[in-house]
């Protein structure tokens, strides 16, 4: 047992990794309608605008803050552009678009940064182990474990407790109903949008360190992110934390024992929770709550 | 069809004409006979594509599943049971209907964006299959094997006359698919594309001829990826992989969607834009990528949607058809459905 605890922590992690991916996700799918296969480029993005940041000199923590930040405005000019005119059309053309982007990103990565991964680690200050007491535990790890919770109860905060974040969940249940209220929907979109590429961001920066950076890394985590919307329930932020963490634990703990199983095991838990509840383990339909 | 019988039927046999001289052509357009079946094939792949997404109104993103099933299908049955050219291909497209008959049931359960997202999820289940187990599928690698003769007739098929068997199968395909979309079934199909509520209320079990087409689907895909396997002799798990899927569903959206000819002009368009540029460039995969934009943006309708809907407006004449209903123009409903 003493080895698989920390395969069951790591899980943890990397399932953290997947729920706050599903997260962002959901958000632009309930919200309108698209399903954002370029999730994972921007992630990428964020990463490498870290690396290049941190490459120029500056500090690690300001990149952690400022690629997100700057991957948002990356984010928020394609949906204007290009995402916008696809609301309210076959979910077959944003679907197109977004994969027709992701194929464009991952070549420009591979331009700029070559086609291997560049070697990005983690500040000092967060290298090495901590002790547990029982355990030593690399420090970054149980840093990343913090931040990801941070984002997910801030992200809980912000719809449950804020005007925008109501307008936000309203919007997703009747987004015709609350423009005749007077909210703006273009720009809630467009918020929203943002939003889901700022987690996103975040996500990539810290995944980067952890997993590595190379053109396709972020996309590594697209599937079973997707994976986590459905098993999770769509539209339901409890249903991709608890989906995502049941993922991560079962790829971590399938590795150790049968490494052959270690990527269909997210499948076969898919279906079998399909199968019991065809709407996922929290499935509501597509409200935040 | 919304051509007309006669325009279509022309149309058909010029296209014929033209597709059987095409092994004498080929060299003076400085094409390999191998890219020309291989437009065959994925026309054929992408008509299977386009009984879904044009005539059933459901998205498959995860189809290349069925396409890769139908190569693995025919080169795992040559490498092991050392099949036949038929009877390879017979259990190429029996491997991609029994994936249908798995992954099916679960596909129903949603409708809208939800069925498309679970069909990514669970096409990617046979990508990881081949990818993991490298003792049977060669793995990353992928495997080699080499095509069977003819059974009986000893017949060792290759370039042209290669070409002309799956021109055969092409045709046979399409003429199929053609009386299907026009049968009680395919009409029925339609319906449910347009509203599967009403289609419901009027009696049909909406469920069952979705799972039916996604079952012909499914075959077509399989007989077109195990011709394919066939063709390059080669099976690798990228052919299962979701970016396939939309390489297959791009050819489909570009020719035109819900028309009998569109897939055979996206895949001409794609097939031979793609081997030309890959040669060329590269960075050939951001022109591939601004191709996606740009037919999402410039022609949604497909090329040949775009052409038929000019020649419409000019006689003036005001024709329904099912792909109307895909551009929002119809309800101004959200397309999320339970």
């Amino acid at each position: 047992m003493a080895h698989v605890a920390p395969e069951i922590f790591n899980g943890l992690i990397l399932g953290a990794f997947y729920a706050v991916v599903a997260i962002g996700l959901s958000l632009i799918m309930n919200l309108t309608g698209t399903i954002n296969l370029a999730h994972g480029s921007f992630m990428t993005l964020a990463g490498y605008l870290a690396f290049a940041l941190v490459s120029a000199g500056t500090n690690w923590w300001f990149a952690l803050a400022a690629a997100p930040l700057l991957t948002v405005i990356v984010g928020i000019a394609v949906e204007r552009t290009l995402i916008r005119p696809l609301y309210r059309r076959d979910p077959v053309y944003s679907l197109l678009l977004t994969f027709g982007l992701s194929l464009i990103a991952e070549e420009v990565y591979r331009l700029i940064w070559g086609t291997n991964g560049v070697p990005f680690s983690p500040p000092l200050a967060l290298q090495g182990a901590v002790s547990l007491g029982f355990t030593y535990f690399p420090a970054f790890r149980l840093f990343i474990a913090g931040a990801l919770l941070v984002i997910i109860v801030a992200l809980v905060l912000f719809l449950q407790r804020t005007r925008l974040g109501l307008r936000l969940r309203a919007a997703v249940q009747d987004n015709e109903m609350i423009a005749a209220l007077g909210t703006n929907t273009q720009v809630l979109y467009m918020f929203n949008f943002g939003l889901g590429i700022l987690i996103a961001g975040v996500a990539g920066v810290l995944a980067a360190c952890l997993l590595g950076l190379n053109p396709q890394s972020g996309n590594a985590l697209l599937m079973p992110a997707f994976v986590t919307v459905i098993v999770g329930g769509m539209g339901s932020l409890t249903g991709a934390v608890v989906g995502g963490l049941l993922i991560g634990v079962a790829i971590s703990v399938t590795t150790l024992y049968l490494p052959a199983f270690s990527e269909i095991v997210m499948y076969v838990l898919m279906a079998v929770i399909l199968l019991i509840r065809p709407r996922g383990l929290f499935g509501e339909e597509g409200i935040f709550g | 069809m919304r051509m007309g019988n006669r325009a279509g039927l022309i149309t058909a046999i010029v296209l014929l004409v033209l597709l059987m001289f095409i092994p004498q052509l080929a060299p003076h357009l400085h094409l390999a006979i191998s890219i020309c079946t291989e437009v065959l094939l994925f026309a054929m792949a992408a008509m299977g594509v386009n009984l879904l997404v044009g005539y059933t109104g459901v998205l498959p993103f995860g189809n290349a599943a069925f396409f890769g099933l139908g190569a693995y299908g025919t080169g795992l049955t040559i490498q092991f049971w050392h099949a036949g050219f038929f009877g390879s291909l017979g259990y190429g497209v029996l491997a991609s209907i029994i994936g249908a008959l798995l992954i099916g049931p679960f596909l129903l359960r949603r409708r809208g964006i939800y069925f498309s997202l679970l069909f990514i999820a669970f096409g990617q289940v046979f990508y990881f299959l081949a990818y993991r187990f490298t003792d049977i599928t060669g793995g990353e690698d992928g495997m080699n094997f080499v095509r069977p003769a003819v059974e009986g007739l000893g017949w060792q098929l290759k370039d042209e006359s290669f070409y002309y068997a799956m021109l055969l199968f092409f045709v046979v395909v399409a003429i199929l698919f053609w009386l299907l979309v026009r049968s009680p079934f395919g009409r029925s199909l339609v319906a449910i594309k347009e509203n599967e509520t009403r289609a419901r209320y009027l009696g049909l079990n909406t469920d069952r001829f979705i799972f039916v087409a996604i079952l012909i689907s499914a075959a077509i895909e399989g007989l077109a990826g195990a011709c394919y396997g066939l063709s390059i002799m080669f099976a690798y798990p990228l052919l299962l992989d979701w970016h396939q899927s939309g390489n297959i569903v791009l050819m489909t959206i570009l020719g035109g969607t819900g028309t009998i000819f569109g897939p055979l002009l996206g895949s001409l368009i794609f097939v031979i834009g793609n081997d030309i540029l890959s040669s060329a460039i590269p960075w050939w995969q951001i022109p591939l990528g601004a191709l996606f934009v740009a037919c999402v943006l410039g022609f949604p309708k497909g090329i040949l949607g775009t052409i038929l809907d000019a020649i419409e407006r000019r006689r003036g004449g005001f024709a329904y058809e099912a792909r109307d209903t895909m551009h929002g123009t119809v309800s101004s409903e959200r397309e999320i459905q339970p």
